[in-house]
């Protein structure tokens, strides 16, 4: 009884130490080499460990310090050899071909522990074993982050021909690129919600810039929007229920709220200057904008009938193509800084804190958030031709992701799946 | 009936006048656990806080004029080897790595497994800061609590090997939070660490662990050590 008493004291006692600010690190995962069909778990380890890599989230380690046996299977794991070696996620996998299909038995452990984390059986048909991967990879995503990965998303982006510039779609690492349109100039990709159409800029009537939209599956083109001058920068609401776009009439440009077939637009900006580059927030109820009404290009926020505008950046003198975060809580931009180049920044709706996320890297231009909030594509000029990077949103992480012979610009990335 | 009878601790009269022993008895237990219960929280409304003050510390340079596009608050992430080695369009086999020879691939898995991994540079502090030779290369205050030396020594080796894995999404990072109690040794070894509370997400949980377990301490000044011996410190972890 004393002694219970004494040891609440001292209990009562003790000193307090707080500590914050650990240094984030990717964590320490290890691919075993895939069994079963060797080709086909060559292909599957190699999109597993790009996706992974690229993720940010996963530090992948090296193959050849491998302690533990190639043939080591599901049953009897070894994972005081994976921890030697400094695991702490294991991936194990076992893939096999079955008619026409590939079905992969993919397993994710805690090597620290011995613990099976995750199991499932992927099948994806034989020409495209990549999907499997893919698919376990964004399980994988989900299991330690609890939000959806994006392994399994589409991109597109603008590609620089000989004939023009081309609107192109890929998976999110731009494997499989095919274009959609084939002749003039077409800009500024955006997604429909559901992820079956592009709406793009075109000069294809030969009469100025207008809205138009590409169906994905078919490539079939139809006019949105082709009153005014010209329209130009159509972004559909994320519930795909309406179209903003930015036209011109009477040298004024404006920016318009019309149905998704771009019919019963409605001016929902009125000001002498340019408001262009709309761009919604995630719930569809408010807007970001580009407006010169203040003399310089400035972001601005408003509702999504035109009220409440209210302007978001005051540094800088040439800020532009805001990109609206899916989390809602960032705006990421290009800004034009002392120095002439642009660079990206991101700004938080409530507060105006802006963050710079590139510097003294060539031009970056045109950011595009991923649909989970956790990467963002842009253009950027470093490695030569314009080209397309992945960034984590606080700037780090970045990383090439096309190749394209002539370059490669304006990013839209396209919803989850199944949405 | 013999006077042994009457006197049977079985009888009623020999029960009655038990009671009063019986009685103190109950009170002094009732005492103790009353005093065992709330004693604690008399003593507990104000533990002494031995927190390291931490802030952020202002670079030295010119002010940047309010109405410039901010720079980045650190280096530029370097343009990484995919620049070079951009991966084509056509599918692609595992990312090119450099290639370390077997040996040095060995060497590394043999360092890491014996927790001998080099930790990640952290920037030089600032050689015209004010402070104390002992003090914390994160603390910014120029002079330090009476008292707070050991802590703060504390303080900075967990926090060398605090590793908050990427895993956890920032949105998670902002409400994390666990208290672990940790006693340490007259030689500085942390002789064991329980959980006041965990954050609920194993993960972090985990790491804090791998970094309470990671640390070797320096031995605590003789006032300190029976304390940290006997009842501990609590370690509050946030991301």
């Amino acid at each position: 009884m004393i002694l219970l008493l004494a040891s609440l004291l001292l209990a009562a006692d003790r000193p307090v130490i707080d500590l914050s600010g650990g240094r984030v690190q990717a964590y320490p995962l290890a691919i075993a080499k895939p069994l079963g069909a060797q080709e086909i778990g060559t292909a599957v380890e190699a999109v597993l460990a790009q996706d992974f890599e690229r993720s940010g989230l996963f530090k992948l380690l090296d193959p050849a310090s491998f302690l533990a046996s190639p043939e080591e299977g599901f049953l009897e794991v070894d994972f005081s050899k994976w921890q030697a070696v400094g695991a702490q996620a294991l991936v194990k996998a076992s893939c096999d071909v079955s008619g026409a299909e590939v079905k992969c038995d993919m397993r994710l452990y805690d090597a620290s522990r011995g613990q099976e984390l995750l199991h499932g059986t992927y099948t994806a048909p034989r020409q495209a074993p990549r999907l499997a991967a893919h698919r376990f990879g964004d399980d994988v995503v989900r299991f330690y982050t609890r939000e959806p990965g994006v392994f399994q998303t589409r991109i597109a982006w603008v590609r620089e021909t000989e004939n023009g510039k081309q609107i192109v779609t890929a998976d999110w690492d731009a494997f499989g690129a095919q274009a959609l349109t084939t002749a003039s100039i077409n800009l500024l990709p955006a997604w429909s919600h559901d992820g079956s159409a592009l709406a793009f800029t075109s000069f294809r009537d030969g009469g100025g810039a207008h809205v138009y939209a590409v169906e994905v599956a078919t490539r079939q083109i139809r006019p949105l929007v082709m009153t005014g001058d010209f329209a130009t920068g159509a972004s559909w609401s994320p519930d795909g229920g309406r179209l903003v776009y930015s036209g011109s009439a009477n040298d004024n440009t404006d920016v318009f709220l019309a149905r998704a077939d771009g019919g019963g637009a409605k001016r929902i900006t009125d000001s002498r200057g340019i408001d262009i580059s709309a761009s919604w927030n995630p719930d569809g109820k408010r807007i970001a904008f580009v407006s010169e009404r203040a003399g310089t290009p400035q972001i601005y926020v408003m509702n999504a009938d035109g009220s409440g505008v209210r302007r978001l950046t005051f540094q800088g003198n040439y800020n532009q193509e805001p990109a609206w975060s899916p989390k809602g809580d960032l705006i990421a931009f290009s800004g034009r800084d002392e120095h002439r180049v642009f660079d990206l920044y991101t700004i938080t709706v409530d507060g105006g804190r802006v963050t710079r996320l590139t510097q003294n890297q060539g031009t970056n231009e045109k950011p595009a958030w991923a649909p989970n909030g956790r990467y963002l594509l842009f253009s950027s000029t470093r490695s030569g031709k314009r080209q397309l990077w992945l960034s984590q949103p606080d700037g780090s992480n970045q990383r090439q992701i096309t190749n394209e012979d002539l370059g490669a610009s304006d990013p839209a990335w396209g919803p989850l799946p199944g949405k | 009936m013999s006077e042994g009878i009457h006197k049977s601790v079985l009888s009623l009269r020999s029960r009655t006048s038990a009671s009063p022993a019986l009685v103190l008895a109950v009170l002094f237990h009732a005492t103790v656990f009353g005093a065992a219960l709330i004693l604690p929280r008399l003593f507990d409304h104000a533990p002494p806080l031995r927190t390291p003050i931490i802030a952020h510390m202002v670079a030295l340079g010119r002010p940047r004029d309010p109405h410039l596009l901010p720079r980045k608050e650190s280096p530029p992430p370097a343009a990484s080897a995919s620049a070079k080695t951009a991966p084509s369009l056509k599918p692609s086999p595992a990312p090119s790595r450099p290639e370390p020879s077997r040996r040095e691939l060995m060497e590394r898995a043999l360092a890491h497994a014996a927790g001998k991994t080099t930790p990640e540079p952290r920037e030089a502090p600032d050689p015209e800061r004010a402070g104390s030779t002992t003090g914390s290369a994160e603390g910014t205050a120029a002079t330090a609590e009476e008292g707070d030396a050991y802590f703060t020594a504390v303080h900075d080796a967990i926090l060398e090997n605090y590793v908050v894995p990427s895993v956890i999404s920032e949105r998670e990072r902002l409400y994390l939070a666990a208290s672990v109690v940790a006693f340490i040794g007259g030689d500085g070894r942390i002789l064991k660490h329980e959980f006041q509370k965990k954050s609920g997400n194993t993960f972090f949980d985990q790491a804090l662990e791998t970094a309470i377990q990671k640390t070797k301490l320096p031995p605590p000044p003789a006032d300190l050590a029976r304390s940290l011996r006997d009842s501990g410190v609590v370690l509050n972890f946030r991301p």
